[in-house]
């Protein structure tokens, strides 16, 4: 009997993490098609596109679209930021820095390409972010 | 008139257990003195109660029982002790693996909510440091860091008698070597980086340590013995009592958690880093790492006054599943830090 209650709390308790872990993409897929992958963290000026990312306690937005074939650079804004999210790690582009804690970090990603991603996370592995180019 | 008993005592699996079945014992009116001996599981009892020697085993197994003891006066032979013993074990496990989930999700809970995220803005002081401390103590670093504490000295209790002096070392160390790298990394200045590589495989390294010494303290590898005993673990096992009371080893773990991968240790590194002198960048890696003095404190101090407690059992199982949980969660960021895997999730 004893064991059965334990069971029970423990699947109750596993969901819980499971939705903690998991149910941010959910939010985030469903944001993102309502917007119908219109974003407005990215902006052209100058025939330069750039891509702004908030970092504090993680990324925001956490999955954003971006155009394609046009020259790109990415802003990484911190303000008082101390946590992971200040130590950015951008494997595609070997980016590697621990953020100042307040500032923008401006990364020249070059002009991507559609269908290749441009993926950010924290050095410990539990924020990250994602760029899609269109 | 007194009379010497000697019983067979079942459950013993610790150091510490010595400790709290005389305590038990002590306590009742019919033992007028009590002595184990774990080496040969036998329990001396002095007595000049005029009961049979079964009727008193009986008895005093009634007081010890709650705590997973039990006397008798034949010698239990290993085969019908063992499903009795896994019994136990599983008793306790099945209260345990709730509360350890518990604790998880409630860490967890604790950063999704985005509390933990208040920026700090202007320049760095020591008491700013401090305060960053307070809340890296409580943030994701603690499951790596934390988590290693905890498991070390959970396992540390578990192997032997009451012992503080280990972690008042770590934690020494841990603060002088703060302010010694703080310092060192405010006079280089910028020549020198932190390297991303090294922190990443040294926390999958910690994250490592975490899920084996966690699986220990569950009691996974305990159950088979026998085959596990040439194996790696077991001589790590044994590594780790061979030098857990070393007084270099706990100051070297100090030191190491300098280069833990942890978001806010790194921060305030880069900020050591520019201070443009030793005494302020050994200051602020001091204050930080005097913030996050009290949690870690209280992970190893109440390990050890848990340990003792007649909860032990329950603490070890239950810190146990809080180490794997951290483990997990720590080896998995590791290598999704490095690239190694996709990132799976994102608090």
């Amino acid at each position: 009997m004893n064991k059965t209650i334990s069971i029970i709390i423990t699947l109750a308790l596993v969901v819980g993490i499971g939705i903690i872990f998991f149910g941010s993409f959910k939010s985030e897929n469903n944001s993102n098609a309502s917007t119908d992958g219109i974003t407005t963290n990215s902006e052209i000026k100058n025939n330069i596109q750039y891509i702004t990312i908030n970092a504090r306690g993680g990324y925001s937005p956490k999955v954003s679209m971006a155009k394609s074939g046009i020259p790109t650079k990415l802003i990484i804004k911190t303000n008082g930021t101390f946590d992971c999210s200040a130590s950015l790690v951008i494997r595609s582009l070997g980016f590697r820095k621990i953020l100042a804690q307040t500032g923008e970090e401006v990364i020249d990603i070059g002009i991507p390409k559609i269908g290749q991603p441009l993926q950010g996370i924290c050095s410990m592995g539990m924020y990250n972010f994602l760029v899609k180019f269109i | 008139m007194s009379q010497k008993y000697t019983f067979h005592v079942s459950g013993t699996h610790c150091a510490s257990c010595k400790i709290l079945i005389e305590d038990i014992l002590n306590e009742q009116e019919l033992v007028k003195n009590v002595q184990v001996n774990l080496e040969r599981k036998t329990v001396d009892i002095e007595t000049d109660n005029n009961q049979s020697i079964s009727e008193i085993a009986q008895v005093l197994t009634d007081k010890i029982k709650a705590n997973g003891y039990s006397l008798s006066v034949e010698k239990i032979i290993s085969r019908s002790s063992i499903p009795t013993e896994t019994e136990r074990n599983n008793n306790v496990l099945w209260r345990a693996i709730p509360i350890g989930f518990m604790f998880l999700v409630l860490f967890f809970l604790l950063q999704k909510s985005g509390i933990l995220n208040l920026g700090i803005g202007g320049k760095i002081t020591p008491v700013t440091s401090f305060i960053i401390g307070l809340i890296a103590s409580v943030s994701s670093c603690l499951a790596i860091v934390g988590g290693l504490v905890l498991s070390l000295s959970a396992k540390m209790s578990q192997d032997s008698k009451n012992d503080t002096k280990p972690f008042l070392l770590f934690h020494m160390g841990r603060l002088v070597s703060f302010a010694i790298l703080g310092g060192v990394l405010g006079l280089v200045g910028s020549a020198i980086g932190i390297n991303f590589i090294f922190t990443s495989l040294l926390g999958i390294f910690a994250s490592l340590v975490m899920l084996i010494l966690g699986l220990n303290l569950v009691g996974i590898f305990s159950k088979n013995k026998i085959t596990l005993h040439s194996g790696i673990f077991q001589n790590l096992t044994s590594f780790f009592k061979k030098i857990e009371h070393k007084t270099l080893t706990p100051i070297l773990i100090g030191f190491g958690t300098f280069f833990l991968p942890c978001g806010f240790t790194q921060s305030m590194q880069v900020i050591a880093l520019s201070s443009g002198s030793f005494i302020s960048g050994a200051f602020i890696m001091f204050a930080f790492a005097l913030g996050t003095l009290p949690m870690l404190a209280f992970l190893s101090f109440g390990s050890t006054s848990f340990a003792h407690s007649k909860h032990a059992p329950l603490f070890f199982k239950s810190a146990g599943i809080v180490v794997i949980g951290f483990g997990i969660f720590a080896f998995l960021g590791g290598l999704a830090g490095l690239g190694i895997i996709n990132p799976l999730f994102n608090i």
